[in-house]
């Protein structure tokens, strides 16, 4: 009951990885079928028995990156009006089609993708490939929809920001850090923008976004893949290619200096967080941040958790991950100060240990420490079909190789403690640091 | 296929007549897919649930083994089977106990259990009810090393136990703005009171009463392979878990462990509305909410799982997720709970709304519960819920772990071996008669808690009108009652109060002369009969009551300063320490006074306006006890009368603190005295009140009155 509440923000880092051991030299590889459909629409078939079930999803390659800057949030409110129905399926239909053929279904918006899942009994595989054809097909936008969810979206805002402890964290730091890609506002976007969007522009933006071109189906599960494929022919060879898509070609400048902040709320206890800028993931040095941020953070055992929360008692909890995007994205350090602790004695600590890791390499045995740890959470991921079938779709849309669900750990494995080194100098910069300050707004005496 | 032989204009043409052939052909298929009618589904899949394999250890320790080899990793939770305890002034001990097991032991520090966690990429957690542990399955022994020294050699060492408390004491400040967390600790204040496990909440001042002695009773006493399971999942084979159980954990030794029977609390009568502020909230985080007597497999839960689905359960299809979302767009989610216990379950039913619907939310959250005790459901939604909860128990066995749990649940909760196995015959057998008879007998719409964080401001006193009482009770951030006292007069202190209810019942100089009483009356306490009562006070030397039924003495009771005695139907007990001392108040006429006088300390802490009538509240603490810590008693005085009307107290016994009330009433005068002639007590739901008709001063005492029998 009294346990620090862990921000709800969803911290945890993930690594996104599964499949094969090579440390262990076990492999068990997941193995899937991939093909194209004519109109553009990529399949991903991952077939597994042991439980007879099945996770359908579509991930659209739509996020609030591609929004216009002054319709922001639309991207994750159309992923509220697509539940709303298509031409043969009534509002609400969505649920209680899903749920009493005995499946769960829901969905989520990021920057740069919307992903739709079903996961079902494996008898309602053709269930699962109807309604995701529908709502790519000929989605039902209207004013009862549209007016309902505009209002449970901005309820969810409130409860997921306004209404919560360092709500204001994620959105006050991507604003300070990006000043001129989309990246700045995040996929909640604005209320005053959803109120003022036409009808119009939501039939463009499904227009533009929700074609097969634009999305991958990636099934996985108690499936026969001849049948499934014959059945996804079925529903979805005839839903018509849209046009290309034009995407953002903004690039962040890089800052002249730190740039520091202070953002004043009601929660009591102050928290710092550090954000620096660091490449898209996929790419080599993005890896060597994430190793960077597993020796800083991963486990109790973790550089910043030993210092800053256990031998010191600066903090409640201390740590640093990546927010992997597909352009540039940033690596967050932070800290909840404990009762009466000055944030800035805080900061000092954390930049300590960071400027530590840019002076000496890491021992070996801390670096196998760290690969030991990333490759049990290799081992302990895309355990469940519906993790599986969006791994595959992801690293599809990001890397265009489905493969490497079970070759990225060999990414993370090649990085050496030099790497880490030299990732800690060159994106840990203080140059290039965001430090925001969530503060208490000082009581005035009545 | 095409015939290649054939001149070339023919072939050209017969192309193109194929080509069309082909053009109706597939035409013809797209004609097929039925967009209009959702697909059939084809045969329903077995459903099989795998198996465990069960053994008991020498020692006691209960082995449970899910084999599954899919992923080269094995999981080991240590489950203790222990009823819930009463922390009392010391409330979150039992979580400290659990969370410093694993900074330890007599030969590995803190930093050294991490260090070799970490690095094997593990897990190890442990809490009050057990210890979880996980790696690769060529871990394993490393693993387990680490976890038996930490189930059977724990330090607790003094200053991880400060370290500890510190970010504990962090932790209620940093939930103080979390309307998640505030609400937890609402509903379980509001729900279980003092009287039970579940409703008490960690304060600074219990968290700093926690000592290490107490952790180090806590772990020697319920740490015991007697009550323990050990569940085993993944990579490996019962015999190998086996052989792993006895080398790391067969020296660990038996002991008879308490089982501490948890009192069941009174229902409270008519809704009441508990409001905690949450200053600046642009959401209200509602509840509604009451206890309920429903153990994990009896035969009502799987009807009553289904109830809640229909009403407000996991999916969006039930009727408070399509009432106040998808029609009345009042917020992001709303569901409810029911949650069967071993000691007392709960149902919850919850959203966050904006501030402006708070009150139209509450409406349609009681509109449902009150429908769906009276109508039956239709059938679209028990066959959808049902569907719905075969597909989720269905997912849920893509988890090893499920089946481990389910193990778990039909050994601790005694459930016959095939429970889960006929559990999906059983659900496909519910009917909406079943639906109705259990929500009219589960749920109480009538008299449930409507618990609300937010901005009292604006959203408060709109949801009076829904309480039994038309009043909106205040709480704080950690669910305890906001006292709104109002100030008292200036001049006025503690002091003055009590010597004022003295010089109004007689004069502070008269009851000091007073030698004794003896007063006449009857007992009520629940019972259909009327006991006769007769209580002797001589003040200083010691008092004897006696309860008799038609004449024949039932109970009696001797106290005296060198001792006391309760006798009862041919059994005696002898009354000392504690309880000895709270009799031999009543052998002092001024007590009140005189306490004040021997150092304990009065804070006249305000006039409670709530009430019939507005009271004066005197709050009693030991010497030396801070202002804002819980006090020991509480007394109220008519602001009007200026007499005493009653004494709240917290005592602390052995099977932990309990909550009594004493009311005094219907003052009159008996030689020269104003004695209360009604006296009520309420202790845990109980009450026992004594009317007396008749009340002697100064009486002769015989000198056997107050002896004690060898």
């Amino acid at each position: 009951m009294s346990h620090p509440h862990l921000l709800g923000l969803g911290l945890a880092v993930t690594l996104g990885m599964a499949g094969s051991f090579h440390a262990s030299g076990q492999t068990r590889r997941i193995p899937f079928e991939s093909f194209d459909l004519k109109n553009g629409l990529h399949v991903i078939l991952h077939e597994d028995h042991s439980t007879p079930i099945v996770a359908v999803t579509v991930m659209y390659h739509v996020g609030s990156k591609d929004e216009d800057t002054t319709r922001t949030g639309m991207a994750h409110f159309f992923e509220h009006l697509l539940f709303e129905g298509s031409e043969n399926i009534g509002r609400g239909e969505f649920d209680s089609y899903v749920e009493g053929a005995g499946g769960v279904l829901n969905a989520n918006t990021t920057q740069d993708r919307t992903f739709y899942y079903e996961v079902l009994p494996s008898n309602q595989l053709e269930l699962g490939l109807w309604l995701e054809s529908e709502r790519m097909l000929h989605a039902r936008v209207e004013g009862v929809g549209i007016e309902t969810q505009r209002e449970v979206v901005k309820e969810e805002k409130r409860q997921r920001y306004d209404n919560q402890p360092y709500g204001q964290l994620l959105p006050a730091t991507m604003e300070a850090v990006y000043r001129e890609h989309p990246y700045r506002w995040t996929p909640i976007g604005s209320l005053d923008h959803l109120n003022a969007a036409s009808y119009e522009e939501f039939m463009d933006f499904y227009r533009r976004f929700y074609v097969p071109n634009n999305a991958v189906l990636s099934i996985a599960g108690d499936i026969d893949l001849k049948t499934a494929r014959k059945l996804i022919e079925k529903y979805f060879k005839d839903i018509p290619r849209g046009a290309e898509i034009a995407r953002t070609q903004v690039v962040e400048p890089r800052r002249q200096g730190e740039y520091r902040d202070t953002i004043w709320g009601k929660d009591a206890l102050p928290m710092v967080v550090q954000a620096y800028p660091i490449p898209a993931q996929g790419t080599p040095d993005y890896y060597a941040v994430e190793m960077l941020n597993q020796v800083l953070s991963g486990g109790e055992s973790s550089r910043l958790n030993r210092r800053v929360v256990d031998e010191e008692q600066l903090a409640l909890f201390c740590g640093a991950f990546s927010f992997g995007l597909e352009h540039p994205g940033v690596t967050l350090a932070y800290a909840l100060a404990s009762m009466g602790v000055d944030p800035a004695q805080v900061e000092r600590a954390m930049n300590e240990e960071v400027e530590k890791l840019k002076r000496e390499l890491i021992s070996p045995t801390e670096l196998q420490k760290l690969q030991n740890q990333i490759e049990s959470q290799f081992v302990q991921s895309n355990s469940s079909m519906a993790g599986i079938a969006e791994s595959l779709a992801n690293y599809h849309m990001y890397f265009g190789n489905s493969d490497l669900i079970n070759t990225e750990i060999d990414r993370y494995m090649a990085v050496t403690p030099e790497d880490i080194q030299r990732a800690a100098r060159k994106y840990y910069d203080p140059a290039q640091r965001v430090t925001l300050y969530f503060l208490q707004t000082p009581q005035t005496q009545p | 296929m095409i015939q290649l032989h054939t001149p070339f204009s023919c072939s050209a043409l017969r192309i193109w007549a194929w080509a069309g052939l082909f053009l109706t052909i597939s035409q013809a298929l797209i004609a097929q897919v039925d967009r209009t009618q959702a697909p059939k589904a084809g045969p329903a899949p077995t459903i099989a649930i795998g198996d465990y394999h069960l053994e008991k250890l020498p020692n006691g320790l209960t082995l449970i083994v899910v084999e599954n080899h899919r992923l080269p990793r094995v999981s080991w939770e240590l489950s203790l089977d222990i009823t819930p305890i009463m922390e009392g002034p010391k409330t979150g001990f039992v979580r400290f106990a659990g969370g410093l097991l694993g900074t330890g032991t007599t030969s590995r520090t803190k930093a050294q259990i991490d260090e070799s966690i970490d690095f094997i990429g593990g897990r190890l957690s442990t809490t009050s009810e057990g210890i979880f542990a996980a790696s690769l399955t060529r871990h394993t022994d490393a693993l387990l090393e680490v976890m038996s020294d930490v189930l059977l050699h724990p330090s607790f060492d003094a200053s991880e136990l400060e370290k500890y408390r510190s970010q504990a004491l962090s932790g209620i400040a940093s939930n103080a703005t979390d309307p998640g967390a505030i609400s937890g600790n609402l509903l379980s204040s509001v729900l279980f009171g003092d009287a039970h496990p579940y409703g008490e909440v960690e304060t600074a001042a219990t968290l700093k009463a926690i000592t290490r002695e107490d952790l180090v009773a806590y772990h020697s006493t319920y740490f015991r392979p007697n009550v323990a399971y050990l569940v085993v999942v993944g990579d490996i084979s019962p015999a190998e878990a086996k052989a792993k159980a006895m080398k790391y954990f067969g020296s660990w030794e038996p002991a008879e462990v308490p089982v501490t029977p948890v009192k069941m609390i009174g229902m409270q009568q008519g809704n009441q509305v508990c409001f905690a502020d949450l200053p600046g909230a642009v959401q209200s985080n509602i509840s509604i909410a009451h206890v309920v007597q429903l153990k994990p497999g009896e035969p009502d839960a799987i009807a009553v799982s289904v109830m809640n689905n229909i009403l407000g359960g996991g999916g969006f299809s039930g009727r408070l997720m399509q009432n106040l979302r998808e029609d009345k767009a009042f917020t992001y989610g709303a569901r409810s709970s029911l949650t069967p216990d071993r000691t007392l379950g709960r149902f919850v039913a919850t959203a966050n709304v904006r501030n402006e619907v708070t009150d139209s939310a509450v409406v349609e959250f009681l509109a449902e519960i009150q429908r769906i005790t009276r109508d039956l459901v239709t059938p679209e939604e028990l066959n959808t819920t049902i569907q719905y909860m075969t597909g989720s128990f269905a997912r849920a066995l893509e988890n090893p772990q499920t089946v481990a749990s389910f193990a778990l649940n039909i050994e601790r909760n005694r459930l016959p071996k095939d429970y889960y196995k006929t559990y999906l015959k059983k659900l496909a057998s519910v009917t909406a008669e079943d639906i109705r008879r259990v929500a009219a007998s589960y749920l109480r719409p009538e008299n449930l808690y409507i618990a609300v964080v937010g901005n009292r401001s604006e959203v408060a006193e709109k949801l009076a009108r829904f309480a039994g009482n038309k009043k909106v009770q205040y709480f704080d951030a950690l669910g305890q009652p906001v006292k709104g006292y109002l100030p008292v007069p200036d001049g006025l202190t503690a002091r003055s109060v009590v010597e004022k209810h003295y010089e109004l019942t007689g004069g502070v100089a008269k009851w000091r002369n007073l030698k004794g009483v003896r007063k006449l009356g009857q007992v009520q306490m629940g019972l259909p009969m009327v006991l006769e009562s007769e209580l002797w006070i001589q003040y200083g030397k010691g008092l004897r009551a006696e309860v008799r039924m038609s004449g024949q003495v039932m109970m009696q009771e001797v106290a005296t300063p060198a001792g006391g005695q309760i006798a009862a139907q041919g059994m005696k007990k002898e009354v000392t320490g504690t309880e000895l001392e709270s009799r031999l108040r009543d052998l002092d006429a001024l007590y009140l006074l005189n306490a004040m006088d021997k150092g304990w300390e009065f804070l006249l802490a305000g006039i409670d306006p709530q009430g019939e009538r507005p009271q004066y509240v005197v709050e009693v603490r030991e010497k030396g006890k801070p202002a804002d810590s819980p006090p020991a008693e509480t007394l109220y005085f008519d602001v009007e009368s200026g007499l005493l009307t009653r004494i709240s107290a917290l005592k602390v016994g052995t099977t932990g603190p309990t909550q009594t009330d004493e009311t005094y009433s219907d003052y009159k005068e008996f030689g020269g005295f104003q004695f209360p002639t009604s006296v009520a007590m309420t202790a845990n739901g109980q009450s026992l009140t004594s009317t007396f008709t008749q009340i002697e001063v100064n009486p002769k005492f015989d000198s056997q009155l107050f002896t004690l029998k060898p």
